[in-house]
């Protein structure tokens, strides 16, 4: 089956499908595969940092921009070269993984805890490459590992040995983790936060606005796996709680229509009510290539700057 | 005790297993899916598995107790009087004190077989002792007590009662108590004792041994007194194989009013006729001298009285004419003189409008149909029965059994419709019945087909004295405190069967209408057995009048049997009591209605599982 047969975007074609993704081998070279996959993509950086640094120059090669010409070396040599500059940044980026029980979850190949994860070392590594300071935080009803942010070189290898040890723990309580996070952040900076939100939405509302009232910005990645994106089962069935661990009988003709209308309203209303919050929300389908969600946080990134 | 009418349905039980096995089918194939989104899902019209695991065992019980009851239904239970059998294994000795046993040194022969018996029984048995003629008398219940058995059996003596070995051996199982055992019967083995039949059987864990003690070969009998006319005319009977000569001497109240020589062949009958000189009124008996054989037959008894007369019998027809009672009336109209009949059809509107004056010199009403008989009829028949008059219900196509049983709830209950069976024929279960005494046994009732019959449910006081071939009730009789009733489950009028062609009809209708009629025509003619109080034969003052009692003039014929033929009666007693078995529980399974109880429950079953079954989706 080809992917055109299968509805793909012409512009997904070059993607890694997450679940093949998952089975490379670190998480550094997935994130790496990621990463420099989307980049080279792109014709030019998106990035500017609050300030530069010198690096290097080099000489003028047509389709440079004329305003990084150094006129003064020009004066001095006749020659055009153009300055390169290090961007820096002051910005902490905090990443938050939900590593709840609800997380372990995949039909397809690759649980939301495994793309969840994916995701975080894919933007801690986009982050360390432009010099942010980036940490990484798991949850569940409390908070698991925290790695403090820092924009070192070696600090991406502390993140992504954290993310690759990362294990399901309990039922998803955002409230109190967030909350917790939130009064813990003394800079204001880029708060990530990964989930599938499988929570009381005034509770993960309530926390995300501490963050956005200690003056982060905040990116909501509201993962969701497929399965429970078009409930597609048809024989009736005992479906049982992956946190709770308790059952219900369902048909699925019957309920399918109600559940469908439950999830799309809760959807709904975190669109609303962060968007009223001004909290950048994404509803990531982890069947979709992770370069969809890096794109979001790029243009979310950008339009900070 | 909780019992089964039909047990092969409860094989039916089996099919229980049926919705146990398509719910661990069921249990077994249903998936269970690992699901996040369960907060969504929660929202949709789904059913927790605790829950719903409750409530398919709760739907698994209804319809498991469901199809149980249908089971148990369709074996149509009842609960049996049966009690609590005892332990142990007992002799029980029966001696038969009938009158063939008063013959000369007969009764000492018996006591002393009895005797041996006793002495002889095992060590380990209980013994007990009965006395036995038309019933079965318990002298000394089963016990380790030998000598008291011994000491009643010394004061043994035998009776004027008719054999009926049936009526004895149930009375003896009954003294088993549920124990083993075997029974020694000590009689002659008189063939008639088995003709007089009753309910009885013997338990399969009882043997019977006989201990013959013969009989005489030898035997006059007065079988028969009447007065004709001006004339007392009494029958004597040669039991033996050789000639006999004698006297029968005719007294009036203990006063010799003639005496009559009497020559008889062997095996022959002769009457003796005496004027009665103008005496009207008194104990009449004929008396001869056998000193070989029976004693107790050697008298017999009669009542003159004048005021006997005829029976006057009305038959309610559909509209009253002659024709729609033809045989009834034929049958009556060929008695005559004292014995005879009047006879008179009336509709069911007439009968009704009748005054209850014109009721009081009718002896018996013979219900044909009940068309026209309205509210004022019906209760005209019931005060017509409580005041002592006898009703025959021949319940053919023209009863209807709601009126009677309107009219007569408290006498008997007839069921329709009729049934279209396989050709039936009938048989009294006691042939020394007064309806069916002149037949001596079933005779030429058995002769008569039924092409359909009508099932009675005859209430406990009632007692079925006819059966149909195929054991159900075929003439019920309910003696009330005034009247008798009897219901003929079939018709009089030759539509449901050939009765009225067969000879038996005339004297069948003769008996029965007298018998009816006798509370009202004062009867005064009875058999020993016949009453309680009267247990010897003789002329006795009974309720301020005066009745004759006598032998059963069949105890008379010293004609035996073979101990093979008597154990072969008693297999054919098991076979006959098995049946009759059945007949009652049928009876008390139909008055217990359980089934009905059983369905009904099946039902709400039924409709518990459907209300939560559809909750359940």
């Amino acid at each position: 089956m080809n992917a055109r047969a299968a509805g793909a975007r012409p512009s997904e074609l070059r993607f890694l499908d997450p679940a093949v993704l998952a089975r490379l081998g670190t998480l550094e070279l997935k994130a790496r595969a990621v990463v420099e996959g989307l980049l080279s993509g792109l014709h030019r950086s998106p990035f500017k940092g609050f300030s530069v640094e010198f690096a290097e120059y080099r000489q003028y090669l047509p389709g440079d921009d004329l305003a990084a010409i150094d006129w003064k070396v020009y004066a001095r040599t006749d020659r055009h070269y153009v300055k390169k500059f290090e961007e820096e940044t002051n910005v902490d980026c905090h990443l938050l993984l939900d590593v709840s029980a609800s997380m372990g979850y995949g039909s397809r190949g690759i649980t939301k805890l495994e793309y969840g994860a994916l995701l975080a070392s894919s933007l801690a590594f986009l982050m360390n490459r432009q010099r942010d300071a980036v940490g990484l935080t798991t949850f569940d009803d409390a908070i698991v590992t925290m790695v403090p942010p820092s924009a070192r070189g070696s600090h991406l290898r502390s993140i992504l040995v954290t993310l690759d040890r990362t294990t399901l723990g309990h039922r998803t309580d955002v409230s109190k983790p967030l909350h917790v996070l939130a009064d813990g952040i003394s800079k204001r900076g880029l708060v990530v936060f990964i989930s599938d939100l499988l929570d009381e939405p005034d509770r993960v509302v309530d926390g995300l606005r501490h963050f956005r009232f200690r003056g982060s910005e905040v990116i909501v990645f509201h993962l969701i796996d497929p399965a429970e994106l078009t409930f597609p089962f048809d024989r009736a069935a005992r479906f049982r709680d992956v946190e709770l661990g308790d059952e219900v009988m369902a048909v699925p003709s019957v309920v399918r229509q109600e559940y469908l209308d439950a999830l799309n309203a809760a959807v709904e209303r975190y669109k609303r009510e962060l968007g009223s919050e001004g909290i950048d929300y994404r509803l990531i389908d982890t069947s979709t290539p992770l370069e969809f969600a890096l794109i979001s946080y790029l243009s979310t990134r950008g339009r900070r700057r | 005790m909780p019992a089964f009418l039909s047990p092969l349905f409860l094989v039916g039980v089996a099919a229980a297993a049926i919705p146990i096995a398509i719910h661990l089918f069921y249990r077994r194939t249903e998936p269970v899916i690992d699901f996040a989104a369960m907060r969504y899902l929660r929202r949709a019209p789904v059913e927790h598995s605790r829950r719903r695991r409750l409530r398919e065992l709760v739907l698994l019980a209804l319809r498991v107790t469901a199809l149980v009851l249908l089971a148990l239904a369709f074996a149509r239970p009842y609960l049996s009087d049966s009690v609590a059998a005892q332990s142990g294994a007992a002799t029980l000795v029966m001696v038969d004190t009938s009158v063939s046993l008063s013959a000369p040194g007969r009764f000492e022969a018996a006591r002393e077989r009895a005797r041996r018996a006793i002495v002889d029984a095992p060590a380990t048995h209980a013994v007990g002792l009965v006395a036995f003629a038309q019933a079965a008398d318990v002298i000394t219940p089963v016990s380790q007590d030998r000598a008291g058995a011994l000491a009643a059996l010394a004061q043994l003596t035998p009776g004027a009662g008719a054999t009926r070995y049936r009526a004895a051996l149930q009375g003896a199982a009954d003294a088993f108590n549920g124990r083993s055992g075997r029974i020694v019967i000590v009689t002659d083995l008189q063939q008639s004792g088995w003709d007089a039949a009753s309910d009885g059987s013997i338990p399969d864990a009882i043997t019977v041994e006989v201990e013959d003690i013969g009989a005489p070969d030898t035997n006059l009998a007065v079988t028969s007194l009447r007065v004709e006319g001006a004339d007392a005319v009494a029958v004597v009977q040669n039991y033996s194989a050789r000639p006999a000569t004698d006297q029968v001497i005719f007294a009036v109240d203990a006063r010799r009013i003639g005496a009559v020589p009497v020559t008889l062949a062997a095996g022959a009958s002769v009457e003796a006729r005496v004027a009665l000189g103008g005496v009207a009124a008194g104990g009449l008996s004929a008396s001869i001298t056998d000193r070989d054989g029976y004693s107790a037959d050697n008298t017999r008894y009669a009542i003159l009285d004048e005021s006997a007369g005829t029976v006057s019998v009305f038959a309610i027809t559909p509209t009253g004419h002659p024709s729609e009672a033809l045989y009834l009336e034929r049958a009556l109209a060929v008695a005559e003189g004292t014995r005879g009949f009047r006879f008179r059809s009336l509709g069911g509107g007439a009968f009704s409008a009748l005054d209850p004056a014109a009721l009081e010199p009718v002896g018996v009403i013979a219900v044909l149909a009940t068309r026209g008989v309205v509210q004022r009829g019906r209760e005209r028949l019931a005060e017509f029965v409580r005041g002592g008059g006898g009703l025959l219900v021949a319940a053919g196509p023209d009863v209807d059994p709601a009126i009677l049983k309107e009219a007569l709830v408290v006498f008997i209950n007839i069921r329709r419709p009729p049934r279209v069976p396989e050709p039936l024929s009938f048989a009294p279960d006691d042939s020394r019945h007064p309806v069916f005494r002149v037949f001596g046994g079933a005779g030429t009732l058995g002769n008569v087909g039924f092409s359909r019959a009508v099932r009675i449910a005859a209430p406990a006081t009632a007692s079925i004295i006819a059966h149909y071939s195929d054991g159900s009730p075929a003439l019920v009789e309910e003696r009330t405190a005034g009247g008798r009733v009897l219901v003929f489950a079939s018709d009089l009028n030759y539509r449901w069967n050939d009765f009225p062609l067969q000879p038996a009809f005339v004297p069948f209708i003769h008996e029965t209408v007298r018998y009816l009629a006798s509370p009202r025509t004062s009867r005064t003619d009875y058999l020993v057995g016949d009453l309680q109080s009267a247990t010897t034969p003789g002329v006795v003052e009974m309720q301020g009048r005066h009745i004759a009692v006598n032998p059963d003039p069949r105890e008379s014929d010293p004609a035996r049997m073979t101990a093979a033929i008597f154990q072969a009666g008693i297999s054919r007693l098991n076979a006959a009591a098995a049946q009759h078995e059945l007949t009652a529980a049928q009876q008390q399974e139909d008055r217990q209605f359980l089934w009905w109880y059983g369905l009904l429950l099946m039902v709400v079953s039924l409709a518990a599982e459907g209300i939560i079954g559809r909750r359940l989706g």
